[in-house]
């Protein structure tokens, strides 16, 4: 082709009347275009007449001209449609970047048309142009020829075509991939809740569709739908079949409780068969769950009819693979065993629902690994200034987080005198940290508290403050499992008239029934709100919101407009935050209640409003919240608003916790000291645990703010953060624990930053070391109970006692292997890394014996030449701990030596022998090389971090359930051979009040061969005068 | 156009390198480093100053040096060295004819180790081949190897490649601008353009939109350049460099359509933003604002043409001024005569004829400002004007003159004179309020924009958080001073 220098020509030849002259300047366009664009830019408007020309039979030819050219001059949209027009000629596959760009906004148009569509009301439904939707269409069948199916899965669910969506997971070669895949980022990603729901009721038919369907993950999804009648029937037939049946079930029961949805699990636990009858009852709760699907009537219910002998040949196979040869055995049982097992096994599978199993064996965790250092806290007991009560009960109350869950409560018995000093609300705190401690201590709650709880006849001559301080006690006890405690402790509120008491009362009814929205509770509480009391009628409204957690029932208007009736600021600040818990989850739903709130004239029902924001859309990290919580950060008059608006973002973001410190970076460099301190709350909520560096980074200069409750603010989010890091991990850690010592020993610092230092010493141990600040459960759902507990503990700006609301975050970072027996055999595993890296901190060295007592600095002292010393230590404690393990083992398993026991031992004794080779040349310290991995015996502490290296041994005699899960929590166990006898963990529960002196015995592992010939511990005492 | 605006900030550079040269290939490996070190940190102000250190060592490039740097850093076998190598082979070649005691390659032993190299660094070495190229005079094989370097780039996208590309672009262009075959990479200049603008590459962008203007220049497309030049979405401009030739381009297209007052603008900011160093730049535009202001009837004030350096270059642009400012239509015919050969390089000729009618309308003001009544004869003899019917081509032009507003003056027909109206007094108009306005107004605006381009180090202001200690002190201070401040009060009362 000749050089052509100019289009003109071309362009006069438009003018020509001919249409066969036109014709022979557009096709000569269409490939200039590409230089000569410019030119041709300013006669588009021949070329656009000529696409409108019905008569010119090349129409299709000039809108491709035309969108080539609107292409050029960047305006996509124009190109998009004359693109539309050129029909067949607009090729998509031609590989130019022409055609990219448009397909993609082609897309993109698509799906902002959808949502738009979507979210407006079916009326104004404006049609699909038919060619977008015809373009978009065949991208996505592009996608999944060339086996791209997550882009489709994506695409798919971006523009809303549920049709698309199961098309391309059946398509799929890895259904069951795509399947997690999608439910992944229906969690994620799909912003509004009622689409989510929609693509949850997709997965689950789909993944019912599987040839192995995943259990675990439809109840999941069930769960996430709240159709606890389906989850029950699927339970019910897993109970039925084999041993790996209900192993499953039993998976999916703990995975089920770890999301602590407690009205969810009783409404399961209630539609499954009763025990008693057991086979003869299975289709009346096939029916009972009937009732619910009607409509939709998928396949559950089916093949739940087909009754339990059939399925058992049917599923078994494909869901034990390899293993089915062993199984075989145990099919072809007598119906007779198999009806008893059953109701067994139902037995243990409500056991489980209902928490009982599960929070014991937690208490049991906590009990026998507690690892908190008595001599912290004796530290600040001594810096503390005794006439300084703030510092007093925050010792208290760091006590009580300290040893969270693990029933040690040697430190309160040894410290009776200097308990003494608290009264009043101190007291009642003091009183209420008992229940902290004793956190699932299902049992003998009641009469651990019996001593301090009122009498009947309501004049027992106790101080009110400690009576309803042990109210508030068995709340926290029994929090969200409280159907055993809810009726005595309603009682105890209708006894009483006394506002300390009531309080205690209703912050225990609050947290014992928790979410369970109980109309008689309900009304109880709100008779105390209507006496209007301040300092009950804040209890009441804060318990109102627990009670009614996620319900987004009418009454939280009612809540509303009592707080506009009433003058009291506490009340109307109880009430906020209840309204708030009752929108949690909500999302959108919440959006007008959260609109009226936070238009309000009153600044504390704006704070509720910002709390409400932060409920309703916790761990979504949606947009739009995040927009209105930033605004609401810069533009409130109110300084309690900006503060939680801030410290908002942190539930918001929760999931996505490496975002917030770049969120919320500038905030925390605000001129605002409210601002300040939010921003810190904040990156502490979300970032909990992860010991991020950013978040420390961040953090880190706040720490050291001009103004003292932005320090407290940040102390404590320091300490949220780092929780569960070692020094390994993260070098800051040894600072900032030196930092909090300093802080704390310091007489001139202001008292609200040394609350903080000490609340955070009680955060940066908490739970013995053995528990981990978790919002999200490992499946990615949100704990209900965690992010409640933190949102009230946020509360404690205002009222100090709602601190211990944090203890519901706690979660045992514990992994508990079950055999079907649901008991704890015994049974090693790997953690390939360094123990260092995720071991226990190392306990403070006890200063020397004859100036124990005399200066709090000698620990400062000496913990300096304890980090020198650090890798000596931690040598000894393994040492010590090996030996235990073996000691324990020879006792409890003399009469069965099994092959992986000899396994067992041989790697304890070549432990021991790296032990003893590191106690000898603690001279060199060169020579001490840490071994690069670690044997962990069930059960045993494996921090989040750690998990992804947990390594199952081959020859081990048992195995994980599902390889795929996660290795924490709770994880059901297979026998590889069940002919063997069985070796249990010997365990040492916490049976009584009174034993729980002994749990010393393993605080201090140097300790352990004095404490054996101990006295008994003292009896139940009491402080009171 | 042979005069090339050379490439701005270089002689800047050169300056400070004659103190301590370390070894060339060391230097070199500082620019890599500090490129890796821009990849990583996405700092594009690293990857910018690599640029410039490239520029430093490129006179003192040997093929020896540059053989070795490829070798030492792209990855043996790969596919970039297999390209380069050939290249550098050519120059090789007539080099050692000339220059026989070239030191047997130093550097030549260690291959680089590494497996793969990043994208940035394998442009840059097309890049510094480029170069050095066409400092050797080799085009044609220049030309070759920035075709490749561009196909390459084709390849890739990253946005931490744009400021290298930008580079690449240039000097690909020049390259074809010097083998004078620019018309055949216009095409592929668009494609580029096009694809810069996709992925929002405003560098890369700027410098392509600069790159196409010059090139439909180089024709004298006006017509074309200015079709492009409106229709491309512009954003606000990344480089002064770009900017400075932008602005050029664009007085260039003003004047030739005839909007000599955007042009003078655009020339004038073009010169002023230039940098001091680019000295064939800023002759280039002085040229063309200087022709731009005698097309709107002002005379440029002598020192525009007494700058350092600039002297010889203006000569034959302060004789045409010097004639226009006269009226003398005489002279301004010889001067355009006598330097006809410059302005036709200079691309001006066309312009020049347009200045015959500025002169005599500048004869004519200075006519009607000496006499207040002349007859229009007369103005026909002092003018000059050699046409059959003097008095009615006089009659013509002051009629004209007048309505557009040259002169203040009326023309009485039937007695044949022009007669001048008494000028007022300027200061009592708006005009030097308006001429005050508009420098306070430039003067802010610069001011404005060096608060703007001034960039602090990051986080520079969290060195400054006190310390506990410091904090006590002050509150211990504050409280004392409190105190003190309570006490006066109460000894007011």
């Amino acid at each position: 082709m000749t050089v052509v220098s100019t289009a003109s020509g071309l362009l006069a030849m438009l003018q020509e009347s001919h249409p066969t002259l036109k014709l022979h300047a557009l096709k000569n366009l269409n490939v200039l275009v590409d230089n000569f664009w410019p030119e041709i830019s300013t006669n588009i408007s021949a070329i656009e007449s000529l696409y409108e020309d019905d008569t010119f039979y090349e129409r299709q030819l000039a809108a491709l001209v035309a969108s080539k050219v609107f292409y050029y001059l960047g305006e996509l949209n124009d190109s998009l449609t004359y693109a539309l027009g050129a029909g067949p000629l607009f090729d998509v596959s031609e590989d130019t970047e022409y055609v990219q760009t448009l397909v993609t906004k082609c897309v993109d148009e698509y799906i902002l048309l959808s949502v738009k569509a979507a979210e407006s009301n079916e009326s104004e439904k404006t049609a699909l142009d038919p060619r977008l939707v015809a373009i978009v269409e065949r991208m996505l069948d592009k996608c999944m020829q060339d086996g791209k199916f997550q882009q489709a899965v994506g695409v798919a669910l971006e523009c809303r075509r549920l049709d698309k969506l199961e098309e391309s997971i059946i398509r799929s070669e890895n259904a069951s991939a795509m399947l997690s895949y999608c439910l992944r980022l229906s969690q994620t990603f799909v912003s509004r809740r009622e689409f989510r729901h929609e693509v949850l009721r997709l997965l689950v038919k789909s993944y019912q569709g599987l040839q192995q369907p995943d259990y675990l993950s439809i109840c999941q999804c069930l769960m996430f739908l709240d159709e606890p009648a389906d989850v029950a029937a699927i339970l019910d037939k897993l109970l039925k079949g084999d041993k790996s049946e209900a192993l499953l079930a039993y998976q999916i029961a703990f995975d089920l409780f770890e999301n602590e949805y407690q009205k969810f699990l009783l409404n399961v636990r209630d539609l499954l068969p009763e025990s008693t009858s057991a086979s003869s009852s299975a289709p009346l709760s096939v029916t009972n769950g009937g009732l619910i699907q009607g409509t939709r009537g998928n396949g559950i219910s089916a093949m739940t009819d087909g009754g339990p002998t059939a399925m058992d040949s049917d599923l078994t196979e494909p869901l034990l693979g390899s293993y089915a040869a062993e199984e075989s055995a145990d099919v072809s049982a007598p119906p007779v065993e198999e009806r008893t097992s059953y109701t067994e096994r139902l037995t243990k599978l409500k056991g489980i629902l209902s928490g009982e199993t599960p929070i014991s064996l937690t208490l049991q965790f906590l009990y026998s690994h507690n690892r908190s250092d008595l001599l912290i806290l004796k530290t600040i007991k001594q810096s503390v200034e005794m006439r300084n009560s703030v510092c007093h009960s925050a010792t208290i109350y760091s006590n009580a987080l300290m040893h969270a869950g693990t029933t040690v409560d040697t430190f309160l018995r040894e410290n009776l005198d200097w308990l003494k000093r608290a009264t009043n609300w101190a007291k009642f705190s003091a009183t209420a940290g008992l229940g902290v401690i004793h956190r699932g201590h299902h049992q003998q709650g009641r009469s651990l508290m019996a001593p301090y709880l009122p009498q009947n006849g309501g004049t027992g001559g106790g101080s009110p403050y400690s009576e309803g301080g042990a109210l508030y006690a068995l709340g926290l006890i029994h929090a969200n499992h409280g159907e055993g405690i809810k009726q005595f402790l309603l009682e105890s509120l209708r006894n009483t008239s006394n506002e300390v008491i009531q309080h205690g009362a209703c912050l225990g009814l609050g947290l014992a029934a928790l979410g369970t929205a109980d109309e008689e509770i309900y009304e109880d509480v709100k008779n105390v709100l209507y006496t209007d009391s301040a300092v009950a009628g804040e209890a009441a409204g804060i318990a109102m919101g627990l009670l009614m957690v996620g319900t987004a029932s009418e009454k939280a208007t009612e809540m509303l407009a009592y707080a506009h009736d009433t003058q009291h600021e506490k009340i109307i600040r109880g009430l906020a935050l209840g309204i708030a818990l009752v929108v949690y989850g909500r999302e959108e739903e919440a959006d007008t209640l959260i609109e009226q709130m936070t238009r309000d004239q009153d600044p504390i029902l704006r704070y509720g409003g910002m709390y409400a924001l932060a409920m309703a859309y916790r761990g979504t990290a949606n947009n739009s919240a995040i927009r209105r919580l930033l605004h609401f950060a810069v533009s409130d008059v109110s300084d309690d608003v900006r503060r939680t608006a801030v410290l908002a973002l942190g539930f918001v973001l929760c999931s996505e916790p490496e975002q917030t410190p770049r969120i919320v970076s500038l905030l925390s460099e605000s001129y605002n000291a409210h601002v300040r301190y939010g921003a810190a709350m904040a990156v502490g909520i979300s970032c909990a645990g992860s010991g991020s560096s950013e978040a420390i980074s961040l953090l880190e200069p706040l720490t050291s703010d001009a103004v003292d409750f932005v320090r407290q603010g940040a102390l404590i989010a320091m300490a949220m953060v780092l929780l569960q890091t070692t020094e390994a991990r993260e070098p800051r850690v040894a600072t900032f624990r030196r930092q909090l010592e300093k802080i704390i020993n310091d007489k001139h610092e202001e008292t609200m930053s040394k609350m903080g230092a000490i609340l955070a010493q009680g955060i940066l141990d908490a739970g013995g070391r053995n528990v981990a600040i978790m919002l999200q459960s490992r499946t990615g759902h949100d704990r209900v109970t965690a992010v409640v507990g933190m949102a009230v503990f946020s509360q404690f700006w205002y009222w100090y006692p709602l601190i211990y609301f944090i203890s519901l975050s706690f979660a045992p970072t514990a992994f508990i292997g079950l055999n079907e027996e649901l008991r704890m055999p015994k049974f090693n595993f790997v953690s390939e890394t360094k123990p260092s890296l995720f071991g226990y901190p190392p306990s403070v060295a006890p200063p020397a014996a004859t100036s124990a007592v005399k200066l709090p600095t000698a620990v400062l002292s000496t913990s300096n030449r304890a980090k020198v010393r650090g890798a000596k230590r931690e040598a000894e404690a393994k040492a010590s701990k090996a030996t235990g393990h073996e000691a324990g083992a020879g006792s409890s398993s003399s009469k069965a030596e099994g092959l992986v026991d000899g396994d067992k031992d041989s790697t304890h004794a070549a432990k021991d022998e790296n032990a003893m080779d590191v106690d000898g040349g603690t001279q060199k310290k060169a020579v001490v090389v840490e071994p690069s991995s670690e044997v962990l015996s069930n059960p045993a502490r494996v921090v989040p971090a750690q998990e992804k290296f947990i390594k199952f041994r081959e020859d081990s005699r048992y195995a994980p359930l599902k390889l795929k899960r996660a290795p924490s929590g709770f994880v059901m166990l297979r026998d590889l051979t069940p002919s063997e006898p069985v070796e249990l963990v010997s365990t040492d529960t916490p049976l009584s009040a009174g034993g729980a002196g002994t749990a010393h015995a393993n605080t201090n592992a140097t300790a352990i061969a004095v404490e054996d010939n101990e006295p008994p511990p003292p009896e139940p005492f009491e402080y009171v005068p | 156009m042979t005069v090339v605006p050379p490439i701005m900030g270089l002689d800047v550079e050169m300056s400070s390198l004659d103190s301590a040269p370390p070894s060339l290939l060391s230097q070199l490996r500082g620019v890599i480093s500090s490129i890796e070190k821009g990849v990583a940190s996405k700092e594009m102000r690293l990857m910018a100053r690599a640029n410039r250190q490239m520029l430093a060592v490129r006179r003192q490039l040997k093929p020896s040096t540059v053989n070795a740097f490829l070798k030492n850093t792209l990855p043996a076998g790969s596919d970039a060295l297999a390209r380069l190598l050939p290249f550098l082979a050519a120059v090789e070649k007539s080099e050692k004819d000339m220059d026989v005691d070239t030191p047997p390659a130093t550097g030549q032993s260690p291959v680089s180790q590494k497996q793969s190299v990043l994208p940035e660094v394998e442009v840059f070495c097309y890049l510094l081949v480029t170069i050095f190229l066409i400092d050797q005079k080799q085009l044609e094989v220049a030309k070759a190897c920035s075709s490749a370097a561009v196909k390459r780039l084709q390849q890739l996208n990253r946005r931490t490649l744009d400021v290298l590309a930008a580079r690449v672009y240039y000097y690909y262009s020049y390259s074809y601008e010097l083998t004078d075959s620019l018309a055949d990479i216009r095409g592929i200049l668009l494609a580029l353009h096009q694809t810069a603008t996709l992925r929002h590459d405003e560098l890369g962008q700027e410098t392509l939109l600069n790159l196409l203007l010059r090139n439909y220049l180089h024709y004298n497309l006006y017509d074309h350049a200015e079709k492009l030049r409106s229709k491309t979405q512009r954003s606000e401009s990344h480089s002064n460099q770009q900017l400075c030739r932008y602005l050029y381009y664009l007085g260039k297209i003003r004047t030739i359509q005839l909007e000599y007052t955007d042009a003078k603008e655009c020339l004038l900011q073009a010169a002023r933003k230039a940098p001091a160093s680019a000295r064939g730049f800023r002759i280039q535009c002085t040229k063309w604002a200087v022709i731009v202001r005698l097309l709107l009837g002002e005379i440029p004030e002598r020192t525009t043409f007494m700058q350092p350096g600039m002297r010889k270059a203006l000569r034959p642009y302060f004789e045409l001024t010097n004639a226009v400012r006269i009226g003398d239509l005489e002279l301004f015919r010889s001067v355009a005569d006598k330097h006809s050969s410059v302005f036709t390089s200079d691309k001006s000729h066309n312009l020049i004829v347009r200045l015959r009618h500025n002169v005599i309308r500048t004869g004519l003001r200075n006519i009607s400002i000496a006499y207040s009544r002349i007859s229009l004869a007369d103005v026909a003899t002092k003018l000059h004007l050699d046409s059959p019917t003097p008095v009615e081509d006089a009659e013509s032009i002051v009629t004209k003159a007048i309505r557009d507003g040259g002169i203040d003056a009326s023309v009485d027909h039937a007695k044949g004179w022009m007669q001048s109206k008494e000028t007022g007094d300027i200061y009592s108009t708006q005009e030097p309020q308006h001429a005050f306005h508009s420098r306070i107004a430039f003067c802010l605006n610069t001011h404005n924009e060096a608060v703007k381009a001034l960039r602090f180090p990051p986080d520079a202001h969290k060195k400054e958080l006190e310390s506990a200690e410091k904090r006590r002190e002050r509150q211990q201070q504050e409280q004392e001073l409190a105190k003190h401040i309570a006490e006066e009060d109460d000894d007011d009362f």
